[in-house]
């Protein structure tokens, strides 16, 4: 196990590099200039020059690229000059709000994926199968900012339940972690329900009856256990795409995330931002990830065995 | 397998109860603020407190700093100029000079009284972070004479000082230029104090008792960043926020019909301005680029797009601006144009490159293209991100320019005097009487007189149809019952420490 971890987080370290060079030549490769967005249209040209020397973008491509990776090996993200701190700075305070908001959604919809996943699973082609069916890709189809507006619409306007949009109190986390979980929850709840009946139709299962065990028994204490398997897997592959949705959410919610960082930071060319939020996404999917094929190996002694040898 | 469950079960509330108590970060709770508290969702995001860095001239934190800040000198909501720390203010013997003498009994919140130390500490700290206001004022030096006076000299004679001052914010002595942690909990002498501000979150303030205007009547302002808008419509109509503004045409009616909700519009500095790039060989010629103007009906296009926010424009800026000068319009008729476009030798054949940066605006450009497009004109429609747009528009990459043109300074100075000069090379023009015109007005203390040059200049802008000037701006604003008096501001900055509301 310990070498399974330590040979992925070598690996992790070069797509660590990858994502930061990567990410390095797509807002260079961008048009536009980001200090001429800084300073707006009337700066003076010694005004441009200034800026431009200090911020390093007068040196060559190369120069720029070596001591960006030196200063990222010593955890230095560099300065936004847009808001007049640390890149790293501005982020971290944003990450609390955007994980509230992943954390709680992928819990909806683990809960809710796995209710459902079991319900229709149990018996395939029967009504509660047809109707979650039914349900889970109409929930993966609709467009995530307009579940969002119709969610307002019913429990802000229309029944004065929730707080409409911004932060404060646990109530005003219900409307957006809803709107960002249910595609997830259609996910989670399709691949639960795939992996229920093909589990009910195995030798174990069929052994398991014939222990006198109950319908009940049966499903929660063993197919369900190896039906995790691969919701872990696309649990743990999701928490990265969910970051990505909470973009939207974050706008259409006024939720004070990444999201709207990001939006200002691309749209500004504001460089040290755009690379210190890739740079953290990429190490938190890494370590999702990491998590997600450490559980695997839990819940499947196979894993475990194919490890060992 | 029981353990499994158990833990499971365990880790999904852990999980649910974290994230619950974890968000818990201040602010309101969803429905409604309560007595004399307001809460206020702005169009733009407040993303620094620091008036003098490179967010200064940003709305957001234009917005913040007045209700922190005390400026020398700033504009009220009909765009004259008023003191703020300054009592009164006078030229030098050229308008190269300006003394401003700072009313007594001005202090911070802190009980420290505002001297001219800070004012030019002030000045010289906007100057050393070098951000888009220190532009205004290149070489610029200011001295104080003594604790109460300030002098402001410029390199050249520059009758606009005062009104360029209106972007100025005086903060105590002694913050220095890297200090950023002093804009957490800033201390100004503006009307307010901040409580709390989570950038591009929210800012949360209380009245300042000690301002020398008297307490404002408000006990909290709270101005929370909603960038969608209809989250914004739904929270002033949920009551969750009590002021909104730059609300678009088509949402006011649904506001209008909402209970408790004054919706109100107030003609904005703001001018849609299409500049026409003269230097492009296709539009050399005034004829050329008058017949464009002439080929688009504007009356239309705005009745039916902004039929309550935009007015046909009969000047190069709006009305509360100094300088607004009244034009002849120009009228639709798509004979003519075609008629002048055919006599000066357009090429029918050949692509102009429109430009523009905000998405908000597509449907007025492609009505714009649309109109050209029946006088056989055709355009390249080219919707750009904002970087690209602002390069492209400093290096002249575009054939017709569109922007919404605002003069926050109410001075016809900051527009036409810095735009259309042949040094300024923003629209290919050039035109030595024209710069005369504008050299004279900018450099004349006199407000009619820099009227009257501002008038001539902006006439031969207008025949010389350098750019079209199809509409002038309105902005809207609404808000809630609780709310009895609010002075809607033409430049988007609304004034809180006025606001008065029903509830004690």
């Amino acid at each position: 196990m310990i070498r399974m971890i330590v040979r992925r987080l070598l690996i992790g370290l070069f797509v660590m590099w990858g994502a930061a060079s990567v990410i390095f030549i797509i807002v260079r490769a961008a048009p536009g200039d980001p200090v001429t967005v800084f300073l707006g249209p009337d700066a003076s040209r010694e005004q441009i020059d200034r800026l431009t020397a200090a911020l390093g973008l007068d040196r060559p491509l190369y120069e720029q690229y070596v001591s960006y990776l030196g200063d990222v090996l010593r955890l230095d993200f560099g300065e936004s000059y847009r808001l007049g701190r640390p890149a790293m700075e501005a982020v971290l305070e944003r990450l609390p709000a955007t994980i509230d908001l992943t954390l709680t959604a992928t819990a909806i919809a683990v809960i809710a994926g796995l209710a459902l996943g079991l319900l229709a699973g149990r018996r395939p082609g029967g009504a509660v199968d047809r109707v979650v069916s039914a349900a889970t890709i109409a929930l993966q189809s609709f467009p995530t900012f307009w579940v969002g507006i119709m969610l307002v619409l019913t429990f802000a306007l229309g029944l004065r339940l929730l707080p409409s949009a911004g932060v404060g109190t646990p109530a005003h986390l219900v409307l957006p972690a809803v709107t960002l979980a249910l595609p997830f929850t259609a996910i989670v709840a399709r691949l639960t329900r795939s992996s229920i009946t093909e589990a009910m139709s195995e030798p174990y299962v069929q052994t398991a009856r014939s222990k006198g065990l109950t319908e009940r028994q049966v499903l929660l204490g063993h197919a369900l256990r190896n039906s995790l398997i691969p919701v872990v897997t696309i649990v743990g592959l999701q928490m990265g795409a969910l970051m990505g949705g909470a973009v939207i959410v974050e706008n259409v919610f006024a939720w004070p995330g990444l999201g709207s960082l990001v939006v200002g930071a691309v749209a500004n060319r504001d460089y040290a931002v755009v690379q210190a939020v890739t740079l953290l996404i990429a190490g938190i999917v890494m370590v999702l990830n990491l998590a997600a094929d450490v559980l695997y190996t839990r819940l499947d002694p196979r894993i475990r065995t194919e490890a060992r040898s | 397998m029981t353990h499994f469950r158990k833990s499971t079960a365990t880790a999904a509330v852990a999980v649910l109860l974290l994230t619950a108590c974890s968000t818990t970060t201040g602010g309101t709770a969803g429905g409604g603020t309560a007595g004399r508290d307001l809460t206020a969702a702005g169009t733009y995001p407040i993303e620094s407190l620091d008036p003098h860095g490179a967010q200064g001239a940003t709305t957001g934190t234009q917005l913040a700093a007045q209700a922190i800040f005390s400026r020398l000198v700033r504009p009220d909501a009909t765009g004259q100029v008023t003191g703020d720390l300054a009592e009164k203010w006078e030229p030098g013997a050229t308008a190269a000079q300006w003394n401003f003498h700072l009313r007594s009994g001005a202090t911070f919140s802190d009980g420290k009284p505002v001297t001219s130390a800070d004012v030019v500490a002030s000045f010289e700290r906007m100057q050393k972070l070098d951000g888009p206001n220190a532009a205004n004022f290149p070489d610029y030096e200011m001295t104080a004479p003594s604790a109460d006076q300030v002098t402001l000299t410029a390199p050249a004679p520059d009758a606009s000082i005062p009104r360029k001052l209106g972007l100025f914010y005086v903060i105590p002595a002694g913050v220095t230029a890297e200090d950023t942690a002093f804009f957490e909990r800033p201390v100004g002498s503006g009307p307010f104090t901040v409580n709390r501000f989570a950038p591009s979150e929210v800012l949360a303030m209380s009245a300042n008792s000690k301002h020398w205007a008297g307490a404002p009547q408000l006990d909290r302002l709270e101005i929370r960043t909603i960038p969608d808008l209809s989250a914004r419509l739904t929270a002033l109509r949920t009551g969750e926020v009590d002021v909104v503004w730059g609300i678009p045409d088509d949402q006011l009616p649904v506001l209008r019909g909402t209970s408790g909700v004054t919706v109100e519009t107030v003609p904005s500095t703001a001018v849609f301005t299409m500049w026409f790039n003269s230097s492009s060989p296709a539009l050399k010629s005034p004829k050329v680029r008058r017949a464009l103007w002439q080929a688009v009906d504007f009356a239309t296009i705005i009745k039916q797009l902004y039929p309550e926010t935009g007015a046909l424009a009969d000047g190069l800026v709006a009305p509360p601006v100094l300088g607004y000068a009244k034009q002849e319009p120009v009228g639709y008729d798509p004979q003519a144009a075609k008629a002048a476009l055919r006599e000066a030798g357009f090429e029918s054949g050949e692509k102009l490159r429109l430009q523009f940066s905000d998405a908000e605006f597509r449907p007025f450009v492609q009505a714009v293209a649309s109109g050209l497009a029946e006088s056989g004109v055709q355009v390249d429609v080219l919707e750009k991100e904002k970087a690209v747009f602002t390069k492209d528009l400093l290096a002249l990459n575009w054939d017709i320019n569109f922007q919404q043109l605002a003069t926050p300074t109410y001075d016809a100075a900051s527009n036409l005097g810095r735009l259309y000069p042949c040094a300024a090379g923003r629209t290919g023009y050039c035109n030595k009487e024209l710069d005369a015109l504008l050299a004279k007005a900018g450099a004349s203390a006199d407000e009619a007189e820099r009227a009257e040059l501002y008038g001539q200049a902006g006439q031969i802008i207008w025949r010389d149809a350098v750019g079209m000037y199809p509409m002038t701006v309105k902005l809207a604003y609404a808000w809630g019952k609780k709310v009895t008096e609010f002075t809607p501001d033409p430049s988007g900055l609304p004034d809180f420490s006025r606001v008065k509301l029903t509830a004690k």
